[in-house]
Order: C-alpha cells, then sequence, then structure tokens
C-alpha cells in the first residue's frame, strides 16, 4: 500500500496527499497496492496497515535539508524531534504510531517513507513552485520504490 | 510540610488545542489556581455571514474535525428550523444512526488513546501496548469500526457529504445496513473488553465530588436516551427549555483568564458531556449500557468530574445496542428513495444537538434568499470552562499536600476527563537522522 499524508489546506504540508491524487490514476498498473489518501487521520493508520505486508509512506517531513529535497528512509532511521509529538489527536506522529503497530505484531514487515522538506507551511492551498517543479522527480522516485 | 506549590503546566496534553493550568501557593495559602484558555478566536460566525444556506453545514463541519458530524447535524436543524422545512421519519433514523457513529468514534479515541494512559500508569498509549495489548487493539477495532460507519452513512468519516437541508442526498444499501449491524453485534465483546480494563484500574479513578449543575437535552416523547431530539434540561431544573431559547441557559460571559466565552445558569457554572447526559437520562439507556454502568458503579446524580469518561464507555455500549435496533426498524419499514425540494425564505432559528462531550447550540438568521445575515455558534467546551475553574478552585486545596507532581496529574486528568476540544492543527514529520 501507499499511503499520502497531510494537511492540503496547509501549503506543502499536503504533499502526500497531492502525490496520492497523482499516482491514483496507475491503480490499474498496479493491482496489488493500494493507493490511500489518508489525510491527517492520524490514529487511523493504525487499522489501515493492520495486515499489510508493505507500506510505503509520502509525507511533508522537516528533516534539515534543502526545500524540495525527497529522501527515502525507514523508521529505525531516524527519530523524532517532533516536540508537540502525540499530544493529542490533532497531533499524531506518523513514527509513534509505527511503534505502537510494531509492539502490538501489527505493524507491515516492510515499511518506507518517503519525506519531502517543505518551503512553505501556511494556511493556504497548493503547493510551493519548489515542491511543484519536482513533481514528475517525486512520482518517478515513489513508482522506483514500487518495482523494487 | 510547608505547602508550596507552583504548578505551570503550559499547555495540557492529551486533550484538543491549547489550554494552561496554573497553580500557586505559599505555606499552605493558595494565592492563585487557573484554568486558562489561550487559543485564538475563529470567527466561523463571521464567515458563514452572506453564503446560502445550503452551504453552511459545509462550512461550519470544519469548527471541529472529530465532531464535525455533530456541527453539521446542529447547523442542518437550525436551518430546517428557521425555514420551516421538515423531515422524512427514515431521513431522521438515518442521520441519528450517523450522529451515533461520531459518539462512538469520539468517545473511544478519547477514552481508549488519551485518557487510558493516565489510568494504567503511563505517558501515553504507545507503551500500554505493551502491557495491555488487546485492550488496544479492541480499540483499535472499534475506532476502525466507529469510523467506517460514518463512511458509510455520511460518505466520509470526517465532514459528511450526505446531509441536507430537508434530509439527505444518499441513503445506505439494505444490504450495507445488515452488514453493518452484524460488526455492531460483533463489536460487543471489544465494548465490554475496554469496559473491564477500565474496571481493573477503576481505583486509579479519583475520588473527588462537587455538586455540579449538568446540562443536556431531554426528550421525552418518546422518551428517549437523547443525542439528537428534545429540548434543554439540566440537574437543577424541573423542566425543559426550548432549543430557541438557549441563550436563557448559556448566558455567555467573557472571562479574563480566557479566549473562550465562559456560561453559568443556575450556579457559579454548569457542566455538559456524557456525565450531564447520564445524570438527566440514565433510566433510559438501553439494558446493555444500563448493565455497564452498575459494573462501572456508575449512579445517577454523580458529581465526579472524572466519571465522565465513564459515562462515555456507558454511551459507546448505548449507541452500539441502540444501532442494531434502529438498523431492525429501517430493514422492517424499508429505505425509499426521495427527492428533497427546498424553497428558501427569510427566518431565524436554533438547531441544538448533543456533541461527544456535551450539548452544542448553533443560531442562523436568514434573508429571503435564504442567504445568512447573523450567526451564533456556542459549542460544549465554551460551556465547561467555568466548571473547569469551580472543579480546580475545590479540587486543589484537598490535594495540596500531596506534591506538585501529584497535583499536576490531578488538575491535567481533571482537564481531560471532560474532554475538551479546543483547536485543531497539522501533522507535519519532524525528523533527525540518526543513521
Amino acid at each position: 500500500m501507499v499511503l499520502g499524508l497531510g494537511n492540503p489546506l496547509m501549503a506543502d504540508e499536503g504533499i502526500g496527499v497531492h502525490l496520492i491524487e497523482r499516482l491514483a490514476p496507475c491503480a490499474e498498473q498496479w493491482p496489488d497496492v493500494d493507493f490511500i489518501d489518508a489525510g491527517t487521520g492520524g490514529m487511523s493508520v493504525l487499522y489501515l496497515i493492520e495486515g499489510r505486508q508493505q507500506a510505503l509512506f509520502i509525507d511533508c517531513a522537516f528533516m534539515g535539508q534543502e526545500p524540495g529535497t525527497i529522501r527515502r528512509f525507514t523508521p529505525d532511521e531516524v527519530r523524532s524531534t517532533k516536540v508537540l509529538a502525540h499530544q493529542s489527536l490533532h497531533d499524531a506522529d506518523l513514527l509513534r504510531i509505527l511503534s505502537l503497530a510494531e509492539e502490538l505484531g501489527q505493524c507491515p514487515e516492510r515499511v518506507v517513507i518517503f519525506g519531502i522538506e517543505p518551503q512553505v507551511v501556511e494556511p493556504r492551498q497548493g503547493l510551493s513552485a519548489v515542491l511543484l517543479e519536482q513533481t514528475e522527480h517525486y512520482l518517478a522516485e515513489i513508482l522506483s520504490e514500487l518495482t523494487a | 510540610m510547608a505547602k508550596t506549590v507552583n504548578v505551570n503546566v503550559h499547555h495540557v496534553t492529551r486533550v484538543e488545542g491549547h489550554g494552561n493550568i496554573v497553580v500557586n501557593a505559599t505555606d499552605g495559602q493558595i494565592e492563585k489556581v487557573e484554568w486558562q484558555v489561550p487559543e485564538a478566536p475563529r470567527f466561523f460566525e463571521a464567515m458563514v455571514r452572506g453564503r446560502s444556506y445550503e452551504d453552511i453545514q459545509t462550512i461550519v463541519s470544519r469548527i471541529c474535525g472529530i465532531c464535525s458530524i455533530t456541527h453539521s447535524l446542529a447547523s442542518t436543524k437550525a436551518v430546517e428550523n428557521a425555514m420551516g422545512i421538515t423531515v422524512s421519519e427514515q431521513a431522521d433514523k438515518v442521520r441519528i444512526l450517523m450522529h451515533y457513529s461520531e459518539q462512538l468514534q469520539s468517545h473511544v479515541l478519547h477514552v481508549g488513546y488519551l485518557v487510558s494512559p493516565d489510568l494504567f500508569g503511563l505517558p501515553s498509549v504507545v507503551p500500554l501496548a505493551a502491557k495491555a495489548p488487546e485492550v488496544v487493539m479492541a480499540v483499535i477495532r472499534l475506532h476502525r469500526l466507529a469510523n467506517e460507519w460514518s463512511d458509510l452513512i455520511a460518505g466520509r468519516t470526517t465532514h459528511p457529504v450526505t446531509l441536507k437541508p430537508g434530509g439527505m442526498t444518499k441513503f445506505p444499501t439494505e444490504k450495507e445496513l445488515r452488514q453493518l449491524q452484524e460488526r455492531l453485534k460483533n463489536s460487543v465483546a471489544d465494548l465490554k473488553a475496554v469496559a473491564e480494563a477500565v474496571l481493573s484500574v477503576a481505583d486509579k479513578i479519583p475520588d473527588f465530588t462537587r455538586e455540579t449543575e449538568y446540562v443536556s437535552l431531554k426528550q421525552d416523547n418518546p422518551p428517549t436516551y437523547t443525542f439528537y431530539h428534545g429540548d434543554i434540561t439540566s440537574t437543577d431544573y424541573d423542566g425543559t427549555v426550548a432549543i430557541n431559547d438557549w441563550k436563557t441557559v448559556a448566558n455567555e460571559y467573557v472571562s479574563d483568564q480566557s479566549t473562550a466565552k465562559w456560561t453559568k445558569w443556575h450556579r457559579s457554572s454548569y457542566a455538559v458531556g456524557a456525565l450531564a447526559r447520564y445524570n438527566n437520562n440514565a433510566e433510559l439507556l438501553s439494558p446493555l449500557a444500563k448493565d455497564v454502568a452498575q459494573m462501572l458503579g456508575l449512579t445517577k446524580g454523580n458529581c465526579n468530574p472524572y466519571m465522565n469518561n465513564v459515562a462515555q464507555i456507558v454511551e459507546c455500549v448505548h449507541v452500539v445496542e441502540t444501532s442494531i435496533g434502529m438498523i431492525d426498524e429501517l430493514l422492517t419499514t424499508g429505505l425509499k428513495p426521495e427527492t428533497v425540494k427546498v424553497s428558501p425564505k427569510a427566518g431565524k432559528a436554533s438547531g441544538c444537538v448533543e456533541a461527544p462531550r456535551g450539548i452544542l447550540f448553533h443560531e442562523y438568521e436568514f434573508d429571503r434568499k435564504g442567504n445568512c445575515v447573523g450567526a451564533d455558534i456556542c459549542i460544549p467546551t465554551n460551556q465547561n470552562h467555568a466548571s473547569i475553574q469551580d472543579d480546580f478552585e475545590k479540587l486543589v486545596p484537598e490535594i495540596l499536600d500531596e506534591g506538585e507532581d501529584a497535583i499536576r496529574l490531578k488538575m491535567e486528568m481533571l482537564v481531560r476527563s471532560y474532554d475538551p476540544c479546543i483547536s485543531c492543527s497539522t501533522h507535519m514529520l519532524d525528523v533527525q537522522f540518526v543513521r
């Protein structure tokens, strides 16, 4: 499964959802893969990944990189530095949700995250030009992961 | 022991939005005990002005990502009341079914993910998975059921698209209703498991009582444990107040320590939510919900705010059991297609439903073209702020010698027990590479 996370009303924060919209037309080429707009569902990820063999997440991530950078990583390659993490249902932290799923034996065998460094996170619709220009590159990276 | 205490919790965790707790005491003298709400106002009442009656529920649904169905229903009812629009019996039942899905979803999320760590003595639900995995799995299954129940009836998990003034744009099929009913029946075991888990740690629920006025809906015809129909009542008031007169109940006022308005009726404050509904309507619960209330030691007249979360579990059982029966009724009569045609007209009225966290009022005025010329919304969390403050003022002197950590925890737990829903935010990742 490929899950796009984010809030399209917060500019680049919605990159995961934008990319899922672009990937959805590819669904026929990938009959074994579900492309899911998980939005800001937070804890819903817990049941969305249940019983899946592989999960690929796409999300906006502050990684200290140049805006627009896409990085592929696995949960064990990073640690969350999110200050408000797990304080409320509005502020869920994907990495903690994945460790909760792991604890429960519900985590897919293979989990890959594509983090995309935002240029702008503020209340507005649409991606920044930096991310928009690289959309095809992001899609190619993600689709190549599916063939790996 | 010198009781000098300084507690300053800047943004209580595991609640929706931002609230602060401040306690200062020197040598046993309490100088300051405050529940502060520093959230910025969001001006939804201004946003809907000039908008068509058809757009109102779509806009105000966005007030909350957790109780979006509730806001949609309250506003739709207000529109219908203002324009004299009636709704068919089947649409009415399906709306209630939709509303119940949100009650289950919100209560399960709150008790399962946010409150349970307190009861098990853990910082969050993550370590709880190691301590009580079966319970966390039951919570996740219930969460999934509630979300997919909303998907079916409301068209989406959050922000319903099947609701419109005068009725519904889409009804579930009979096959879908049968499937839902089967899943609801199967969920009873998970609900019992959650109730038993709470029973196993019931001694962790603080023993605190403050005589409180509890305000909720009350429906006499037919007598119902209501979330949707009825008028306003309170434990201090024998009769009921019509929905259009809600301002004589809420009596909103401005408090210096809060950006949110506060409310009061017969006392300095009143409380709303599951415990308020229970205290006004307990005898009307479904049979299994009554059993669970008894098992968990909840009795009518309970004035321990921490027991609101127990009442939420009782209500989860009630909405599931009641929905199983409602689906039988819908399947017996059969769902018939209906076309809804509404002619807008000038009018002003209110709509009221029970949000998971308490009674919710929406009021709108429309011109003859159906455009909104005024709005007033009073949410349940606003109505609980003064009650939280009153609880703090009674609680802190009682626990002043327990130490700052215990005081802080009990005060945070108290805020969480009200299930406050103060605002919304975003969800991005924030990471540092370690490999």
